[in-house]
């Protein structure tokens, strides 16, 4: 009998330890998410006593959208020059034939931060064609040019996603996810870049008119109405609440809101309206919930995976 | 000590005025019995007319205050003057406990066992508040005590076997206990096995199984003659519990709940009796469909929910009047997830959380009086003031459906009652009114798409919602004599904010069986009326008739029925005893419910009457006593379901079981 008294207590104390463990959700929204925070040196150039220093995310380009700072420094005096202009134009050649893409031609000055910048949207990775970036400053001492091949990367994060498509009005355009980077199960701001292309409009670099220089622009009083669905058969065409649409703010991209309600595969699916309120692009996905059958998309769609 | 119980066998045995009246008696003549005191022993039997091995849900079934919501033939939800589980607290030895299940698949009555319990506690209303904020009462489940032994070293000890034919249910109840002057050791080990049962068409109702194991001690030692320390642990798992009425069932849950106490007496003075107590408790509960390949969705649901508190009451006692005050601290963290796979379930694919790692804190202070005005009238009146505070960790969750609502809430929950109750030859009238508020639960405030098999809703917790506020009036009145005994009862409840579940036109459903989303949002106000007639009389020595009869009624603000509401239902039993024979046999049903609710995902439930019968013989080898039983449920084998069986799953058929007692 007296061994009841001492089994039991011991195999109290044998189970207070958790059989299955809980989901560590920080690390569970870190580990699938690729995510750059610093911006490091992607390449840099000396002319004379100049330096010039080109940054990006991680160091690198990804293909989509790259926010792009460039630091010019006195190397003798190893201040940071601010009164210059600095131009920016990226080049992708492929068999002869030259394009470029969404960015900043003339990249402006961050007085608080000490750098000018700019952002670059990468259409195509460096497997298709070489991209050069070509700069030019001018200074005191004169004018000044550098030519540099990059390489671009496919970009893994899957949240900053790009798609590029020709609209009911035949005209070409690009949509490029810039944030959130890294999504919560929230309330996220969702912010996008629409270009579109112009090419026959051209603009004057090195003197000379250039076609390409200006062939994107950035696109005016558009609206893009958002429709996030998670696509997997699994989840019945699952939607979220509260989502805003994109309208353009004052920094020339589009901000909206986005809602995920769990971890998992999304598909923000997309309509494009003009100015006028015209369909550019996109069309209505149903709101049906339709268990055991893979989600419908628009026709203008980007997924995100987290 | 002046506590007056709405005990369950007193309900059927004497009026509850009855039962008011007795402690008051028996106070006074306690003089020499200070040390019975030490430890509370009430030596109810935890059984019903009809069985002497009941679970905790059968035995609670028995009250006409108490309704239950079933999924399945484990772990009913129970229902306390027609109100949900939130709205009632539920407490072990005035533990609290909140269970560690989203769908409330766990209610603290599944994590003890019948051989475990000495008695049951309920109060209706207000009265209940003395362990915190409640709106429709509480159910306290006291564990069994074995008192000290002024005689010297004791062992005793009971064993109790049975088998239910329906679901092939074998039970093994064992319990021991030992008694000295100075320690005392109670200790219970309890073991259920139960395949599925069939419906009165003679069909399987699959997913229906349970296992269960439950074992549990107490160590008690008088520091002195007049205090005591004791310990005590309940240990239980559950494995493999089906539920019929879900698209998952339960692979695994676990409790552990340990207390120490520290017990005082006062043979003199104002302050009589102070008993504090720290306790922890753990439960996990793990959800799961691997028994259930025909889901599109694989999903896993584990929940988890700790507590740990403090509880610290103190008796006094002057003249006429006689008072508790109890001091109420705890926190408990609840947590549970929604794991996703697609069909091959390779991977985990989706996650969220249905419980965001939600703290809550409760600290409150509760007093308790009763007033002996002359002999024949007695006033009691009290209440409580508490604090409630809430921590959502990850508030995000939230904010999908609720932009910017805070992170940690604070709610001041004030109760107040007070009841009168008039003695005049063979009648009694007790009139009363309460007022008092609860905060949201968990699953309210702060629930992610919690889905409800019900309804075949999403629901989704407000973090916003306003306590909710009850006003309420009781009557009663009473009858006896030596061999009649007759009483009425009515309560009215009128209560603001009452919180239910709304559609939301917002989001889309997330689990693949749902149809839509609802949150928890406020009616402007819910009325509910509880009727109950109990009578007794004995025809001969040797016989007596039992019955009872409840009648409830809820509206909403639009006039609309409440769900969950309990039709007309009745209860007829006589029990005939000869010599060491008894013969039981009942009647019970529930007439048709006509006043369903379509809005809240109910339909017409038809009428329905169940027969029971049984026999048992008691008999005597070697000074052991054995009891014998034999009996059947649903003798005559009626279809039927509940206005409470979720998905309108069958009730079990015709049952015959057997069980065997010894007390040695």
């Amino acid at each position: 009998m007296k061994a009841i008294h001492l089994v039991l207590p011991a195999l109290f104390f044998a189970v207070t330890s958790c059989t299955l463990d809980k989901t560590d959700f920080e690390e569970e929204i870190a580990v699938e998410i690729p995510e750059n925070y610093s911006f490091e040196e992607v390449f840099s150039s000396q002319k004379e006593t100049y330096k010039i220093s080109v940054e990006a995310l991680n160091g690198t380009f990804y293909k989509g959208y790259n926010e792009v700072r460039v630091k010019l420094t006195n190397v003798q005096t190893e201040e940071f020059l601010a009164n210059s202009t600095i131009t920016f134009f990226p080049v992708l050649t492929v068999a002869d034939k030259q394009e470029s893409c969404p960015h900043a031609s003339i990249l402006e000055y961050n007085s608080d931060e000490q750098y000018f910048e700019g952002y670059v949207v990468f259409t195509k990775d460096s497997n298709v064609g070489d991209w050069n970036i070509q700069l030019n400053f001018t200074i005191e001492s004169g004018d000044f040019q550098v030519d540099k091949i990059v390489s671009v990367v496919q970009q893994p994060n899957k949240n900053l996603n790009m798609t590029s498509f020709t609209g009911n009005d035949e005209q070409y355009y690009i949509i490029a996810l810039i944030a959130p980077q890294k999504p919560k199960v929230a309330e996220n701001n969702l912010v996008a870049g629409i270009y579109k292309y112009v090419g026959d409009e051209s603009a004057i670099i090195n003197n000379e008119p250039n076609a390409l220089a200006s062939s994107f622009a950035v696109v005016n009083k558009y609206t893009l109405l958002l429709d996030p669905r998670m696509p997997e058969p699994s989840m019945g065409n699952h939607s979220s609440p509260n989502n805003r649409d994109l309208i353009q703010g004052e920094d020339g991209l589009y901000h909206g809101v986005v809602n995920y309600t769990m971890t998992g595969n999304w598909t923000l699916n997309f309509i494009m309206q003009n100015q006028n309120g015209k369909i550019v692009k996109g069309t209505e996905v149903s709101t049906d919930f339709t268990p055991g059958v893979e989600g419908e998309k628009s026709e203008l769609y980007i997924d995100i995976l987290f | 000590m002046k506590t007056f119980y709405y005990s369950l066998l007193m309900c059927f045995l004497s009026s509850p005025f009855y039962a008011q009246k007795t402690p008051m008696l028996s106070d006074t003549t306690q003089v020499n019995t200070l040390e019975e005191m030490l430890i509370i022993a009430k030596k109810k039997k935890i059984e019903t007319e009809m069985k002497m091995a009941v679970s905790v849900d059968e035995y609670l079934a028995s009250s006409d205050q108490i309704s239950f919501i079933k999924r399945g033939a484990y772990a009913w939800e129970p229902l306390l003057n027609n109100m949900s589980s939130e709205r009632s607290k539920i407490t072990i030895d005035g533990m609290h406990i909140f269970g560690a299940c989203t769908d409330k698949m766990d209610p603290i009555t599944a994590y003890v066992e019948s051989n475990n319990l000495a008695e049951i506690d309920i109060k209706s209303g207000q009265e209940g508040s003395m362990h915190g904020a409640t709106v429709s009462g509480s159910i306290n489940l006291k564990r069994k005590n074995t008192l000290f032994s002024d005689y010297g070293s004791e062992w005793k000890g009971t064993y109790q076997t049975g088998y239910e034919f329906n679901n092939k249910q074998f039970f093994n109840l064992g319990n021991l206990s030992f008694a000295s002057d100075k320690f005392v050791a109670d200790a219970s080990v309890a073991y259920r096995k139960a395949s599925n049962y069939t419906d009165g068409k003679d069909n399987e109702v699959k997913h229906s199984q349970y296992k269960k194991f439950n074992t549990s001690l107490g160590l008690a030692y008088k520091t002195s003659p007049l205090s005591a320390l004791r310990f005590d642990a309940i240990f239980d798992v559950a494995k493999d519990v089906g539920y019929p009425a879900l698209p998952m069932d339960l692979w695994l849950s676990r409790a552990l709940i340990t207390s120490v106490s520290y017990k005082k007496l006062f043979e003199e003075g104002l302050l009589r009796v102070w008993d504090t107590k720290l306790y922890f408790n753990t439960i996990e509960h793990y959800m799961d469909d691997t028994t259930r390949p025909e889901n599109l969705v694989h999903m896993d649901m584990p929940g988890w929910s700790t507590t740990f508190g403090l509880t610290s009451k103190a008796n006094l006692r002057k003249e006429n009047l006689s008072s508790e005050i109890q001091v109420n601290a705890y926190q408990n963290i609840a947590i549970a997830e929604m794991r996703m796979y697609p069909q091959d379930r390779s991977e985990r694919t989706m996650f969220a959380y249905s419980w965001p790692w939600v703290t809550t804190r409760y600290a409150g202070v509760s007093l308790g009086n009763s007033w002996d005005i002359s002999p024949i009238s007695q006033l009691n009146f009290g209440g409580s003031l508490g604090l409630n505070y809430n921590h959502s960790k990850y508030i995000d969750f939230n904010w999908i459906f609720y932009p910017g609502a805070p992170q940690e809430k604070t709610r001041f929950l004030p109760s107040i009652y007070t009841n009168y109750t008039l003695f005049a030859n063979k009648f009694n009238v007790t009139i009363g009114g309460g007022y008092g508020q609860r905060a949201p639960s968990v699953s309210e405030a702060y629930g992610y798409y919690i889905y409800n098999s019900f309804d075949r809703y999403d629901y989704v917790g407000n973090p916003n919602l306003k306590n909710e506020t009850s006003y309420e009036l009781n009557a009663s009145a009473g009858f006896k004599t030596e061999n009649l005994n007759l009483s009425a009862k009515v309560n009215y409840f009128y209560i603001k904010d009452y919180i239910i579940g709304e559609i939301l036109s917002l989001g889309s459903p997330m689990n693949y069986q749902s149809v839509g989303v609802k949150g928890y949002t406020a009616l402007s106000y819910a009325e509910i009326v509880n009727f109950s007639l109990n009578g007794s009389y004995k025809i001969t020595p040797n016989l007596q008739w039992k019955g009872n009869l409840t009648y409830v009624r809820g509206k909403d603000d639009k006039g609309g029925n409440l769900p969950f509401i309990r039709p007309l239902s009745y209860q007829t039993a006589f029990v005939y005893n000869y010599k060491k024979l008894s013969v039981q046999t009942s009647l019970n049903g529930d007439l048709e419910q006509v006043d369903y609710s379509p809005k809240y995902g109910e339909d017409n439930t038809p009428a329905y009457k169940i027969w029971n019968l049984s026999a048992n013989y008691a008999f005597y080898i070697k000074n052991n006593k054995f009891i014998f039983q034999i009996g059947a449920e649903n003798v005559l084998n009626e279809y039927y379901s509940t206005y409470a069986d979720w998905g309108n799953i069958p009730r079990m058929g015709r049952n015959v079981f057997t069980s065997l007692k010894i007390d040695f």
